[in-house]
């Protein structure tokens, strides 16, 4: 027992102790929309109702074994059973089933309800990363599709209907503050409904193990007042502006036109004979796609929400700010002074070694030479600084 | 001079011998027939030196030892021996399967009957040496077993499900599992049941299902798995006119698929809809992801037949020339209904819009819209 004695009481402290975090963006307790909250006032009573079963389960097992313990004392006599007992035991635990059952299959029903769904969002897993699609529509402006990655921003108290499906495996989709998780499996299309009351960032993680960046595949859902989405959307549907000539960020286009483009598509970019640059993912990336990186300024994060684009102070003015002033926050972007640039830059010049990638080109047989995430492309530092400011035009 | 078990293992290397120089001179010889006849030439080669030099291992002194039987048991496996050896050499002018039987065959009696020899030679009780021979083989025998007889019932009911029709089949299958279920059901409620009477049902069975099998066999594949073999239908994929019956009959039949559908079309009164899964009402556009199979169920409900055709873009076939990628489903039938799987790499920003359409019927399209 004295050996026991640090294992329990530091099992029990460090329990208590996680108890009182206060900085847990995940914390499936708290729900901040109609859906979240669905299952919130379910699992609170059957956790409830759970607990007390088991605490009853715990002291009739103690008592027993204490109270009857072997002393030494003779056998005592056998009987095969006690019928009332074991009906009673047996009805009881039916009946509690039965109303738990009732609730959790109205809950169900009511979290797969779409049939007034306002918005449609089509959400792609791929290792290790999400892709956002946003078909057109115009009750919300979106006049051509949109497409981001990382950040899923959504308008408040609009009934969100998010189609997921997976390019390589299965992964799972869960931000515990807007609703349960569902996976998001090859070949198929399942439904998962997100509503948020309050504008504010809401993360997440994928939840179905997918291979070797797993734990590194999060996800963020940014809600915005319908205002702020508005402008969001004009933002996204803007025409892209090539640097100026002569500047350091005009340098860095040519860069990415020459280094990027064979996977990552930037909208509206063009060569130097005018001819639209089209990225070629399928031909490089075992699963087909990576990123799309226009308007890659417009989202706090990369690298499948892995690293922030913004800096720890920045990040925290937005995460932190009151819902009336997070829009107009989160909207301004990422400005040159906010820039993560330490990771920006770590990721630019080897990015297989900040995030476990395949990526060993000597390693790629049996993908017929095709990466799973970033290959580190041997970037020369001023190839950096100009790549770095021209990602900072992309706004 | 020469002892029996000399003499024998000399005829087998002979005919090994002989059999190996006729596999290579008549037989249009693999690798592997030439290693296996080559390693039973070499292995019996080795074995008759041994004997040779042994005189059999001493013969006339082990049968004076008090611990052996004076004679053996009768022993079947001399027997399998020289029918698995006549089967090799059949083997290997005719196919391959009765060589290969030969030698499973041949092999099965050289380790049987070299444990149960041995086994004979344990002590003078029989029941003890049997007992001791069981002991070693039972635990290869019955797996062996066990597995032959499950690939003879798999093997004789596929050929039964092959030669009767569709309806037939799945009649059939229900049949033979309540049959099954009622016989164990029997078994179950009735313990006293008679060894006897339960070893009828089992042979009779048994020997119905073989005899089935092979009268299945016997008629062959029903005519649409002969017709859908000769189409090659699986590599059928012209969006012109219809050359096959059996076209991708059975993706519409997968349940997979059917769960993973991203929208149907359907084509009513001349005019084409689409309805994407979950999204209600209908739509004159699709959207969908790159690089990821897109699952498209086509619907004719109009009189008449229509197929669907999906525009993809252009395909590179050479330097400076591409042409149209087009897949499509067969002709169908009004109300019929057919699966389209395809996939998008490139973004509808790459070039003229990706859309599904009905040839011959001019303007009636779903734009596919690939962000």
């Amino acid at each position: 027992m004295r050996r026991l004695k640090p294992f329990i009481l530091g099992t029990s402290g460090t329990l208590f102790l996680a108890s009182c975090a206060t900085n847990a963006p995940q914390d499936t307790w708290k729900p901040k929309g109609p859906n979240a909250q669905k299952i919130d006032s379910l699992q609170k009573p059957v956790f409830a109702v759970a607990g007390i079963v088991g605490l009853i389960v715990a002291t009739a097992v103690t008592y027993s074994v204490i109270k009857f313990r072997d002393r030494g004392q003779p056998i005592p006599k056998q009987s095969h059973g006690n019928p009332a007992l074991e009906i009673t035991l047996t009805i009881i635990p039916a009946l509690i089933l039965a109303i738990v059952g009732v609730f959790t299959f109205r809950t169900v029903f009511d979290l797969n309800k779409t049939s007034d769904t306002q918005m449609i969002i089509n959400v792609t897993g791929q290792q290790w990363w999400w892709e956002y699609d946003y078909p057109a529509n115009n009750e919300y402006g979106i006049t051509q599709p949109i497409i981001t990655s990382g950040q899923l921003v959504i308008p408040v108290g609009t009934k969100v209907m998010l189609r997921e499906t997976s390019r390589d495996v299965i992964h799972s989709y869960w931000i515990p503050a807007l609703n349960g998780k569902r996976d998001a499996v090859p070949g198929r299309i399942t439904i998962n409904r997100i509503e948020a009351d309050k504008p504010g960032i809401y993360a997440g993680q994928c939840t179905e193990f997918c291979g070797l960046s797993h734990a590194n595949m999060r996800m963020e859902a940014v809600a915005l007042s319908k205002e702020d989405f508005a402008k969001w959307v004009a933002n996204q549907l803007k025409p892209y502006v090539a640097p100026a000539d002569g500047t350091l960020a005009k340098e860095g286009e040519t860069v990415f036109l020459n280094q990027c483009t064979r996977c990552h598509q930037v909208n509206g970019l063009t060569r130097a004979d005018g001819t639209p640059v089209i990225a070629a993912p399928d031909e490089n990336v075992w699963s087909g796609a990576v990123p799309n990186l226009s308007h890659l300024m417009s989202r706090n994060t990369f690298a499948g929400a892995m690293f922030n684009l913004l800096t720890p102070e920045c990040r925290t003015d937005v995460w932190k700010s009151e819902s009336a002033s997070f829009g107009a926050k989160y909207l301004a972007g990422v400005s040159e002074p906010c820039l993560n640039q330490t990771d920006l830059r770590g990721w630019l010049r080897n990015a297989p070694a900040m995030k476990p990638m395949y990526a060993n080109p000597t390693q790629l047989a049996a993908t017929n030479g095709k990466y799973r995430g970033m290959p580190n492309l041997g970037l020369s530092e001023a190839d950096i600084e100009k790549l770095v400011a021209y990602l900072l035009t992309l706004k | 001079m020469f002892t029996p078990g000399s003499k024998y293992l000399i005829a087998i290397t002979g005919l090994s011998a002989v059999s190996f120089a006729m596999y290579m001179l008549l037989v249009h010889p693999s690798a592997l027939g030439a290693v296996a006849l080559i390693g039973l030439l070499a292995a019996t080669s080795l074995l008759t030196g041994i004997t040779l030099f042994t005189r059999d291992g001493h013969t006339a002194e082990d049968q004076t030892s008090a611990a052996t039987l004076d004679t053996p048991t009768p022993s079947m496996w001399p027997l399998v021996g020289a029918a698995g050896f006549s089967l090799l050499l059949v083997g290997t002018i005719t196919t391959p399967i009765v060589f290969i039987f030969g030698i499973v065959a041949m092999l099965a009696a050289l380790v049987e009957w070299t444990v149960q020899a041995w086994s004979e030679r344990s002590s003078g009780d029989g029941a003890y040496n049997a007992q001791i021979r069981q002991r070693i083989m039972n635990p290869i025998e019955y797996p062996i077993l066990a597995a032959v007889g499950i690939a003879v019932i798999i093997f004789s009911f596929s050929r039964v499900m092959l030669a009767i029709n569709k309806d037939a089949g799945a009649l059939t299958f229900i049949l033979a599992a309540s049959a099954i279920s009622l016989v164990g059901l029997l078994i179950s409620v009735r313990p006293q049941l008679k060894k006897s009477i339960v070893l009828t049902i089992a042979v009779v069975a048994a020997v119905g299902l073989v005899g089935a099998g092979i009268a299945g066999m016997g008629v062959g594949m029903r005519e649409e798995l002969v017709v859908a073999g000769q189409e090659d239908h699986y590599a059928h994929k012209e969006c012109g006119a219809e050359k096959s019956e059996h076209f991708d009959k059975g993706v519409s039949e997968t349940i997979s698929a059917k769960s993973g559908a991203d929208a149907t079309i359907e084509l009513i009164d001349g005019k084409l809809t689409a309805h994407a899964q979950g999204i209600e009402g209908l739509q004159d556009s699709i959207t969908v992801a790159r690089s990821n199979p897109v699952n498209i169920i086509f619907r004719n409900k109009d009189a008449g037949e229509f197929r669907l055709a999906a525009y993809l873009g252009k395909t590179k076939v050479a330097d400076g020339v591409s042409e149209d990628l087009i897949t499509c489903t067969q002709l169908l039938p009004q109300g019929a209904e057919q699966w389209l799987t395809f996939s998008i790499a490139k973004p509808s920003v790459s070039g003229e819009p990706y859309t599904l359409s009905i040839p011959g019927l001019a303007g009636q399209s779903v734009e596919v819209v690939v962000p």
